[in-house]
């Protein structure tokens, strides 16, 4: 579903992609691990469609699509969906609302009709379970005065409404006790399905422990440098990433 | 300076009292505000030098449409005449100003010591020298009405017309009223509208005031509405202009004892070739009292706005708390904002607070919504209104909340709309 090729970006006169190569199909889970600098958040900026980034080449293809030719709703209705590593904070608007919104204008650039009230609650109260969150969370202001954990797991909530055919993860382990992780792993998993895929963009192994994923990439200086399966992960843990970098540079 | 046509035009005005030769004389002298006048400075007038302003607006009537929510009685002012549709509440009149004199002598004195700021005012003198005799809302003393007045103002002109509007409402002791103000107009042609509101809030009376402001593109409206607090008395002001070309208001408030409370609330969201210039004056002239200014701006298109904030703090009002935020967004960049609070305090043992804030929206907040589908417009809209909700919110009556409201989200879906590229 996506094809990744050569691809470069940089913010300013500084590159921080140096030509990525990434192919993902329907059903794999992916984790892009790395030092910090790497340029593992960059690459899911850029496939998000964050217009701090300069696209210098390289290609994206999502489903066929040129997915740098599109907007970042675009990329949404498509069937993208990025977690971020840091939620935006956004006063007067409620998790309902804003997910209210994002349902329909997607179902809108699909074709769909809207979705009333009662079937909004409905899919709501279904998918809310998945990550055992509460609806006083959701009819707050969006991540406003929320715990890191609250904030996570609103993530996770807002991609099992969306239900993305890829779904990226910045990060999501990031700043999580190991309750909050089991529960956002629990929910990842309950969404995975043979149709979607999820790309685990992470720093440490730990949340690998929870979510197995099939392909590890090592990536470094903007490149990826290895890849293996779940054992890379593993190996990773317990050597550092200084045997590969070592054997690189 | 006034053209001379101007001039001439005016000084024909014949059977003027001794008062209003006064006014116009002044008027002449001083002409229409421009930008080298201070408080001015970003909302000159000079343009409507270039029409020729017809000074007596025809009469008009018009069927409004009446609010499917209970009110208590509809007032209208229409082209500066104002009268009530069908009966009125008992313990309320409307009646002229030199009837309610009549009425009320010991007023006389009072009146005519309540001093209001009038520097660079020229347009008070205007208003002054061609409004004859005016009207009079008196609410007596101990009433107490809970549906909402409702005020129709309107201006029209079939030519470039001047239109002069001035009324007074008086709330005797212990009463209590809710003044809802629908300005309007009606013309393809320049107005000028010139609104003077003066209000007598006495002792332990409760004001809610909220204004409506939504005139079209030919239209230059400027209000002044002067509130006058006795001791214990309460104002809740609100101003939500909307839409005309041009909008000024100059809302003072004087607290003439203690234990006054007055809020302001104000939301102004001009668009593409639009102006609102905001001057609030608080003058606490008296000890024990508080006020509160909340405003929120939204600027889209070119436009621009103004909020000059002063707030005056006499050596008599000791233990005066006084606060005042005005924060902005620029939807556009194209679009500016003038603020400057100005605060003069006498005394020395006093609470106040000051803060302006002017920034666009956050790339981030409007990224993290486009990221889940939501599109840009879309996106700026919600952030938008999550920002003007605020003062929204200070409305306690819901369905003028709901009204204006759909207003307000409508206005700024339609100027997103118009310079979205």
């Amino acid at each position: 579903m996506l094809s990744v090729k050569n691809l470069h970006a940089r913010i300013g006169e500084k590159e921080i992609l140096n030509g990525i190569n990434l192919e993902v199909h329907a059903g794999e889970v992916h984790a892009i691990m790395g030092p910090n600098g790497s340029g593992k958040s960059t690459l899911a900026s850029v496939l998000a469609g964050r217009s701090d980034y300069e696209v210098s080449e390289g290609s994206v293809e999502f489903f066929g699509k040129d997915l740098l030719d599109l907007s970042p709703e675009a990329r949404a209705a498509e069937g993208l969906f990025l977690a971020f590593q840091y939620p935006v904070e956004i006063p007067g608007v409620s998790t309902t609302n804003f997910m209210k919104s994002a349902i329909n204008e997607i179902r809108a650039y699909r074709g769909q009709d809207p979705m009333d009230a009662v079937q909004f609650l409905k899919m709501f109260k279904e998918r809310m379970a998945y990550v055992n969150i509460d609806q006083s969370l959701l009819s707050r202001a969006l991540n406003e005065g929320f715990s890191g954990g609250e904030k996570k797991r609103n993530e996770i909530f807002q991609m099992a409404v969306l239900e993305p055919k890829l779904a990226i993860l910045d990060e999501t382990d990031s700043g999580l006790d190991i309750d909050a992780l089991r529960i956002v792993a629990e929910g990842v998993n309950k969404l995975k399905t043979p149709q979607n895929a999820t790309i685990l963009v992470t720093h440490y192994q730990r949340l690998l422990d929870y979510i197995i994923p099939d392909f590890v990439h090592v990536l470094y200086k903007g490149k990826i440098v290895k890849s293996g399966n779940k054992d890379l992960a593993l190996e990773l843990e317990e050597r550092g990433y200084d045997w590969i970098i070592s054997a690189l540079d | 300076m006034l053209e001379k046509t101007l001039v001439d035009s005016i000084k024909a005005i014949h059977s003027l009292t001794e008062a209003q030769q006064l006014a116009r004389g002044k008027f002449i002298e001083k002409g229409f505000p421009t930008s080298k006048w201070e408080e001015w400075k970003y909302a000159s007038l000079k343009h409507l030098n270039e029409h020729n302003w017809h000074w007596s607006p025809e009469s008009i009537s018009v069927d409004f449409q009446k609010p499917i929510w209970n009110y208590s009685s509809i007032i209208q002012t229409l082209n500066g005449n104002t009268s009530s549709e069908g009966a009125l509440p008992h313990g309320i009149a409307l009646l002229t100003m030199s009837e309610f004199m009549v009425q009320n002598p010991e007023f006389n004195l009072i009146w005519k010591d309540r001093n209001p700021i009038l520097d660079q005012n020229s347009l008070y003198d205007l208003n002054e020298a061609l409004v004859a005799d005016h009207a009079v809302l008196w609410v007596m003393k101990g009433v107490k009405i809970a549906e909402p007045f409702v005020h129709h103002y309107l201006v029209s002109g079939q030519q470039d017309t001047a239109v002069q509007s001035k009324l007074f409402v008086y709330l005797e002791e212990d009463s209590e009223i809710t003044w809802f103000e629908q300005q309007r107009s009606e013309s393809s042609h320049a107005i000028l509208s010139n609104y003077v509101q003066e209000i007598w809030v006495s002792k332990n009376a409760h004001l809610t005031l909220i204004k409506d402001q939504d005139l079209q593109q030919s239209i230059t409206h400027v209000d002044h509405t002067f509130i006058f607090q006795q001791e214990s008395s309460l104002v809740d002001a609100f101003t939500f202009s909307i839409n005309a070309a041009y909008l000024r208001n100059n809302l003072h408030f004087y607290i003439d004892g203690p234990q006054v409370v007055s809020n302001l609330y104000g939301l102004y969201i001009p668009g593409e070739d639009q102006l609102m210039d905001t001057h609030s004056v608080v003058d606490h002239r008296m000890p024990h009292s508080e006020s509160n200014e909340l405003y929120k701006g939204v600027l889209m298109g070119n436009a621009t706005g103004v909020f000059n904030g002063k707030i005056f703090v006499r050596p008599d009002a000791q233990k005066t708390n006084a606060f005042q935020s005005c924060k902005n967004v620029l939807a556009s960049d194209r679009a500016t904002m003038n603020t400057k609070p100005q605060l003069e305090i006498w005394a020395d043992d006093v609470k106040c607070s000051h803060g302006t804030t002017t920034g666009q929206l956050s790339d981030e907040a409007l990224f993290y919504l486009r990221s889940r589908g939501i599109s840009k417009a879309t996106a700026q809209t919600l952030l938008l209104l999550a920002f003007v909700q605020q003062v929204i919110d200070k409305l306690d009556h819901v369905e003028i909340r709901a009204e204006l409201s759909e207003k307000i989200v409508n206005k700024i879906q339609a100027s997103l709309g118009l310079t979205l590229s």
